[in-house]
């Protein structure tokens, strides 16, 4: 009798006594919380600088995926978006649900996220989107997943936790 | 009981950090998340050497705030925490100067720096030396002209707050930000080490 397995995603975690450092999968992975992570969003705001964090998240995400997939020689479409979304899951970024994705174009929903929750912790509702983070990971999760080079679609964020809505949600466009 | 901080670092690292059912992971009375290093310092980085002298002042406060934010209330949350409980509690003899000994050799368990406190007057300073801290990674090849060490300035400060700042306030409106951090060596600029000097803020 066959046997479906679901491929798990793997988290190598290693501590450098020596130097005090954290590694994931052989990056140096540090521990922050939400008020790090808001204040961070906020300043991007204040020096309108959004794009910019939304680009390093893409940038930083795009290596770690595809160094990922690439080590562990996942093919199968489905199986990448499973571990890209287990991924933004294990590192306490929310849960991700890709809805659909193309060549070109695609749809990503969020039915919890660390930016929007911290957000509201911190400071209650806002009038605008704030996850610029959560947006690079998914332009970041499309790039690799279709074989793109890094800053190849642009995430928008078109529903928002953080807004009152139940869930974020993004559009994805290639450039 | 002394603070053992060769233990503390060795039982508070092994900690495993990971998302919830909800991709969330809660911890300490924050949500916690475990992102690559390069991300933070990437984007302090660029934001930092992108802005014009007359920002430049603004925009590090901003970056140091984030984490005088961060350390004041995630600090507070290990320090009343289950894990500070069984490790660390029993070593403090007294307080709150053993608690900040204790706070120091955390934020090498959690991967933030292998720091020494180097002096400490109760109340009023303390100067901290980083001898492998994060940030200090913006540079690969020479000396950069720029002291690069925002979040450690900012929790180092937000520790003496908790330490000498009065009851802690969730709010935020009160107890932090009585002190201020300076940072008067980088690793990052050619230095073997990174040293912070907090002093009581005016």
């Amino acid at each position: 009798m066959s046997e479906f397995r679901k491929t798990q995603l793997l988290l190598d975690h290693s501590y450098d006594a020596v130097k005090k450092q954290h590694y994931l999968n052989g990056s140096l992975t540090v521990l922050h919380c939400h008020h790090y992570t808001t204040l961070y969003t906020q300043l991007a705001l204040d020096a309108n600088e959004t794009r910019l964090l939304a680009a390093t998240a893409e940038e930083t995400f795009y290596g770690e995926l595809a160094a990922y997939l690439k080590q562990q020689n996942i093919t199968a479409l489905t199986t990448k978006i499973e571990l890209a979304c287990d991924y933004y899951a294990a590192v306490g970024l929310g849960t991700m649900e890709v809805v659909s994705l193309g060549d070109d174009s695609g749809v990503v929903r969020l039915n919890s996220s660390h930016v929007d929750a911290g957000w509201l912790k911190k400071w209650g509702q806002h009038t605008a989107a704030v996850n610029y983070i959560g947006g690079g990971f998914i332009a970041a999760m499309f790039a690799v997943i279709t074989g793109k080079p890094a800053g190849s679609f642009n995430a928008i964020e078109t529903s928002s936790i953080v807004m009152g809505s139940p869930y974020s949600q993004f559009s994805v466009v290639r450039h | 009981m002394a603070i053992d901080k060769k233990k503390i670092v060795a039982d508070l690292s092994k900690i495993e950090v990971k998302g919830d059912k909800n991709g969330l992971i809660e911890g300490f009375n924050v949500l916690v998340n475990q992102l690559p290093a390069k991300f933070w310092n990437s984007f302090a980085d660029r934001l930092t050497s992108k802005a014009t002298p007359d920002i430049l002042e603004a925009i590090e406060g901003l970056l140091i705030n984030a984490a005088h934010e961060c350390g004041y209330h995630t600090g507070y949350g290990i320090m009343t925490s289950d894990e500070w409980n069984a490790v660390v509690k029993p070593m403090i003899e007294k307080a709150p100067e053993d608690v900040l000994a204790g706070a120091f050799a955390v934020l090498g368990a959690f991967g933030w720096a292998n720091t020494e406190i180097i002096e400490l007057v109760p109340g009023k300073a303390i100067t901290v030396r980083a001898y492998d801290y994060y940030e200090s990674n913006v540079v690969s090849y020479g000396n950069s002209p720029k002291k690069s060490a925002y979040m450690l300035r900012g929790i180092c400060a937000a520790f003496m707050d908790l330490a000498y700042g009065g009851a802690y306030d969730p709010t935020g409106k009160t107890g932090v930000h009585t002190f201020t951090c300076k940072q008067t060596k980088g690793i990052e600029c050619g230095d073997d080490y990174g040293e912070f000097v907090v002093t009581k803020a005016k």
